[in-house]
């Protein structure tokens, strides 16, 4: 595989977004705190490669747009504005209309990060599936386990991407 | 430079759900068989528990379908773009039998008979305008024997309700068409979920039900009974509890020495002889081509893939393409319509992230002509399922309800507190052909070999805009009897593009179908078509089954005709 990173001030913005997309807060760590944002790039230089290009195009549009309106870039924004930002983009009524897409796709790309296997480089220690109440792998499931409003007593979860 | 295979008897174009049968009748019959087949051999140690590996980055299509998706559009002026919907299927010895949940549904007898059934009940105007529906060229009373075959062969697991002979059962399906065996398996393991559904459904005065599953719920045939592990839909099993056909027909066939398999095989065409019957096919692996040369052959492959393979395989007995010289290859396509419901059940642990997705609950109630459609706006019907195994990252993906955001601290709030007590129905849809509903080959855009992949112009009909609606309000109803506070609806209807059907339709009439009733072609006698490209209408049910009893029954028509339909 080339390498061909995202050069370091595109992936500062995307951290930014993130982590506004699943914070560090009082129900556990962030997305960035889990490693999503490896899982990210480092999806963008295989499986996601198609994406590469759209994701320079997004950040830098995604600049543009936090300078037009604050004059500064997104990642010296703070947090509240950051979020109207988004929100807009989101809803697809920001000036940029592109940057919707962009959003659907970062938003996509961070829950595959946050909630897929460790063995990826996001969900460090399977922190994103406890958010969920999800134990994780296993092979066998009992019958008490598949009941409603149990935990299974057997919690303990296989290494990742087991078994094999 | 082509190199040429030793002849065979029988070229099977992929050994998936339907070749894999083929495979088995024929070599048991004494025939010679090579099956091309475009991926590996896969074993349970290929099957690890990652969704990312497995569903979301789709590893076990890399082999051939992920170069070569087909495109979408839904307005035939338009220029087709990538497909809105989840598109692949798996490429290896097996094929999707690999990864499917292995529902093993038989088609009620009024699918075989939707047109006349329609036109009988509710008159000829209630035939949607630009539909093409038709009966079948075969009848639930033909397939039957071809689906006991099947479920004995691959291993079904499920409570049978009306056994040719015996009183009816009340535990299976109520509507249920009479079978001349039971399942060789009592179904899987109920779950709290499933039980709680179906108590739900009882209570409205409808018919729930066990899914019936190609999953063993004991050991069978040699090999082990499910662990519920929650992984077995896009990846194969992990202790061989699945009955995917490379575990039983596809190595029963390998027994008889009789079997020859090419795998990482991929097939650019069917040829023919100098009197336009099919002489074989030529492949490619790696840099060198091959010519298989075969009396009669079978194109198995997924539905897109079999009208690609067709029109792709011209010449001069052929100009539009194998078996088009009436121009129907690639008509009545159809795929599921599938309308999907959530509901919250607060704090409820509803424990859905384990077992597997064929453990559920289902009514037919809402199938095929089992309600009045009057005033309805639509006909037809299909299976209602509250569904299992879920995944973490497919989950977090799901429509939420009203006015929870879809990110930052409240949504990870609303996640932490609400994950467990989500559940889901989704009702598949037999959507119906029409004339608008086409494939064809793309005039721009290719695979990395240059050859142009599978375009689909699919219009979504109003018959299948009022189902969605009815089928959203039937399924609210259950999940709102069973404890749900809140639900909602995904914000668009499904179009399901790996459930899809048509583009070789069967039929007797060469001007409107390009099979006949055993999937052999009006134009070329001695090719057969296998697979859900043949099905004249979708169903209202998952398909591999009937997949898999109209190949049983294809290739005992070719093993019974031999003489006449071989060539030379």
């Amino acid at each position: 595989m080339v390498r061909d990173p995202l050069p370091a001030a595109l992936l500062a913005t995307l951290t930014a977004v993130v982590d506004r997309l699943i914070p560090d807060d009082e129900n556990g760590p962030g997305a960035v705190q889990l490693g999503v944002v490896g899982y990210v790039e480092r999806t963008l230089e295989g499986e996601h490669a198609r994406h590469r290009r759209a994701y320079e195009e997004w950040l830098l549009r995604l600049d543009e747009c936090a300078a037009a309106e604050h004059g500064v870039h997104f990642v010296e924004l703070d947090v509240a504005r950051q979020d109207e930002l988004l929100r807009r983009i989101e809803a697809g009524t920001s000036a940029a209309g592109e940057l919707q897409q962009f959003f659907e796709c970062v938003r996509t790309h961070v829950v595959e990060g946050m909630f897929g296997d460790p063995s990826w480089g996001g969900n460090r220690d399977g922190v994103g599936w406890d958010l969920i109440g999800y134990i994780g792998p296993k092979k066998v499931w009992s019958y008490e386990a598949q009941q409603l409003d149990v935990v299974a007593n057997d919690d303990r979860r296989l290494a990742s991407g087991g078994p094999g | 430079m082509t190199e040429r295979c030793a002849p065979v008897d029988v070229a099977i174009v992929g050994l998936g759900a339907a070749g894999g049968v083929a495979a088995h009748v024929l070599t048991d019959a004494g025939l010679d068989v090579a099956g091309i087949e475009a991926g590996p051999r896969l074993t349970a140690d290929d099957f690890r528990f990652d969704e990312l590996r497995n569903d979301v980055h789709a590893h076990f299509s890399q082999p051939k379908a992920v170069h070569e998706v087909p495109t979408w559009r839904s307005d035939p002026e338009a220029e087709a773009g990538p497909s809105p919907w989840a598109m692949l299927m798996v490429n290896a010895v097996g094929g999707t039998s690999v990864h499917y949940e292995a529902m093993s549904f038989r088609f009620h007898r009024w699918t075989f008979e939707a047109r006349s059934r329609v036109v009988e009940r509710y008159g000829e105007a209630a035939l949607p305008p630009g539909s093409t529906l038709v009966d079948w060229p075969v009848s639930y009373d033909d397939l039957e024997p071809y689906y006991a075959e099947v479920e004995q062969a691959i291993g079904v697991s499920g409570t049978a309700a009306r056994v040719a002979g015996e009183a009816p059962n009340p535990a299976g399906n109520y509507f249920e068409e009479e079978r001349s065996k039971p399942f060789p398996m009592p179904a899987l393991r109920r779950t709290g979920w499933s039980e709680l559904m179906a108590e739900a459904a009882t209570r409205l005065g409808w018919h729930p039900f066990a899914a019936p599953a190609a999953i063993n719920s004991e050991p069978y045939d040699g090999r082990p009974a499910c662990t519920f592990c929650g992984f077995c839909q896009y990846n194969g099993c992990y202790r061989d509890a699945k009955g995917s056909t490379q575990l039983n027909v596809i190595r029963r066939a390998e027994e008889t020495g009789r079997l020859r398999i090419e795998t990482m095989a991929r097939v650019l065409r069917v040829d023919v002889d100098a009197d336009g019957m099919a002489s074989g096919v030529t492949f490619v692996r790696g840099c060198t081509e091959y010519f298989q040369p075969a009396r009669s052959v079978l194109v198995a492959t997924f539905t897109y893939e079999n009208t690609r393979l067709l029109l792709l395989s011209k010449s001069s007995a052929y100009p539009d393409g194998l078996a088009n010289n009436h121009g129907q290859v690639g008509k009545h396509y159809i795929a599921h319509v599938v309308p999907f419901a959530y509901g919250l059940f607060p704090g409820r642990r509803l424990n859905l992230f384990n077992g597997v997705g064929s453990q559920v609950t289902c009514v037919d109630d809402w199938n095929a002509d089992h309600f009045d459609h009057s005033g309805l706006g639509f006909v037809g019907g299909g299976v209602v399922t509250a569904m299992h195994e879920l995944m973490p990252v497919a989950f977090a993906r799901w429509p939420l309800p009203p006015g929870v955001p879809r990110w930052g601290s409240e949504w990870k709030r609303w996640m932490k507190a609400n994950a467990q007590s989500v559940g889901a129905l989704f009702t598949q849809f037999d959507a119906l052909p029409y004339e608008s509903n086409v494939l064809d080959l793309d005039p721009s855009v290719t695979d990395r070999d240059g050859v142009p992949v599978i375009r689909v112009t699919h219009k979504l009909h109003a018959n299948e805009q009022s189902a969605h609606r009815f089928f959203q309000v039937m399924m609210q109803r259950w999940l709102r009897e069973a404890g749900a506070s809140t639900t909602w609806e995904h914000p668009v209807i499904l179009v399901e593009g790996r459930h899809c059907y048509g583009g070789t339709r069967m039929g007797a009439d060469a001007e409107t179908s390009v099979v006949d009733s055993f999937g052999f072609a009006h134009d070329v006698p001695n090719l057969g078509v296998l697979g859900a490209s043949t099905f004249p209408t979708a169903g209202g049910h998952n398909p591999t089954l009937t997949v898999q009893a109209h190949t049983w029954r294809a290739a005992r028509h070719l093993v019974d005709e031999w003489a006449s339909i071989a060539s030379g």
